[in-house]
Order: structure tokens, then C-alpha cells, then sequence
């Protein structure tokens, strides 16, 4: 897929675990782990919001476009 | 109410899976009562008069012993047949599970079902096909196969299996959704 989720370079940049993220956003850790391994066919906004308030950045520093 | 239905539902299947496996043997007996038939009627030749379901083949088998193994092979064909789609629906309504219901194992068992309809439909049409040819040759009264019940059937079938396969592929999306 031409998106690729930055999931694991902010959360190195926050020096978050993924412990850490899922207690943060109240979302299961088997949920982040399908968005940090590329899995997720797709993301609710509600999600993305979560993510963004808790790493404390923009849905673009999450999310890429790659034309490959 | 949603109780209810979910209830009603899988009585409808525990029925049918009963009605399958009856049918399944149902259909396996006969093929094997014809076979038996057969041999018997090839040690004694009095026996073709009197076959499964007191058929009398007799004169078909002194016309010719090689069309009247053909009827016979039809004959037997066509009930193992109609037990294999049976046991591909036993085995399809074991895999199914109304509380997930789309996989992918039940929508290829469909599909397979619908391709042996077809080949289920193409030996109907070869049977009608012979058995018109030694009506027209031999003023034998025998009866012919409705051919049409299979096709439709297997066309009915093919279509569930792909809304099935769609169905699997809507329901991993669901599942990959973050």
C-alpha cells in the first residue's frame, strides 16, 4: 500500500513504548501493533485525533505517501 | 428479538445439517442398490428386468451391453454426485459460524459446490443426450433427466460464493480498521 504509517519513528521521537501509547490513547495493544506493522487497511479519525494528542503531533508526521 | 432470530437460525441449520446428512445417505444407497443391480443383473440376466425401483433393462441389455453400461453408469453417476454436493454442504454448514460468518473456507466450499452442479448439469445433459439416442434406436421407453434444476442451481450457488467472498474481504477490512 502507497501509505505508510510513521507510528514507530514518532514514537522514537517521543521516546514512547507502545505500553506506554496504548494506555495514552485507550486503544488495545494488538490494535497498535496492526497500525505499527502496516497492517491496517484503514483508520477511523477517532483514532488518528487519539494518536495525534498523545505523541503530540499531525496526522501528516503519522502518515506518508510513498509512490512505489 | 435478535435473540430469537439468532436462535431460530441455528435450529434451521441443525435441521438442515440432518437433512442433508439424510439425504446424503439417501442418495449413496441408491447409487449403491444400482451398482449392485448391475452386478447381479450381469451373473443373472433375468435381473435387468427387475432393477432399483423395478426398472426393467432387459431388453436394453440384449441390444447392446455396452450402451446398457453406459445407462447403468449414468444411472449410478448421477445420485454420487448429488451425495457429494450433499457432503459439501455438510461440511460448508460445519464451517459456518453465524456469529462470524464470512470465511473464506465456507465461500470456497460454495464455489466448489457450484462447479460440481455444473459438472453434475453436464452429465445430465450427456444422459439425455444417450438416452434420446437409444429411444430413437431401440423403441426403448426410458425416462429422461430434467437437466435445467442444475444449471440454475449452480448458477444460484456460484453467485452466494462470490457475495460470500466479498463478504470475507468486507469483513477483514472491518477487522483491519485501527
Amino acid at each position: 500500500m502507497p501509505i505508510v504509517i510513521n507510528l514507530d519513528v514518532m514514537m522514537a521521537r517521543r521516546k514512547m513504548s507502545l505500553n506506554e501509547l496504548s494506555g495514552k490513547v485507550d486503544m488495545a495493544l494488538a490494535n497498535l501493533s496492526i497500525l505499527k506493522t502496516g497492517k491496517a487497511k484503514a483508520i477511523r479519525f477517532s483514532t488518528l485525533e487519539a494518536l495525534c494528542k498523545a505523541l503530540e503531533c499531525q496526522p501528516g508526521d503519522l502518515l506518508e505517501y510513498t509512490d512505489s | 428479538m435478535a435473540y430469537k432470530t439468532k436462535t431460530r437460525t441455528e435450529q434451521i441449520l441443525k435441521i438442515l445439517n440432518i437433512l442433508a446428512w439424510l439425504a446424503f445417505t439417501g442418495f449413496m444407497i441408491e447409487a449403491g442398490s444400482i451398482v449392485v443391480s448391475y452386478i447381479v443383473s450381469i451373473i443373472n440376466p433375468m435381473a435387468a428386468q427387475k432393477m432399483y425401483k423395478a426398472l426393467n433393462l432387459e431388453s436394453l441389455k440384449q441390444f447392446s451391453l455396452m450402451h446398457y453400461t453406459i445407462h447403468v453408469s449414468f444411472m449410478v453417476l448421477l445420485p454420487l454426485l448429488k451425495s457429494l454436493v450433499w457432503f459439501m454442504a455438510i461440511k460448508a454448514i460445519s464451517k459456518l459460524n453465524m456469529k462470524n460468518p464470512f470465511k473464506m473456507e465456507v465461500a470456497l466450499q460454495l464455489e466448489a459446490i457450484s462447479y460440481v452442479l455444473l459438472g453434475t448439469w453436464i452429465i445430465v445433459m450427456l444422459n439425455t443426450a444417450h438416452t434420446e439416442w437409444l429411444i430413437k434406436n431401440t423403441g426403448e421407453k426410458l425416462v429422461n433427466g430434467d437437466s435445467g434444476e442444475f444449471i440454475f442451481a449452480a448458477g444460484l450457488v456460484f453467485i452466494i460464493s462470490q457475495v460470500f467472498k466479498r463478504g470475507v474481504e468486507i469483513q477483514r477490512e472491518n477487522e483491519l480498521t485501527v
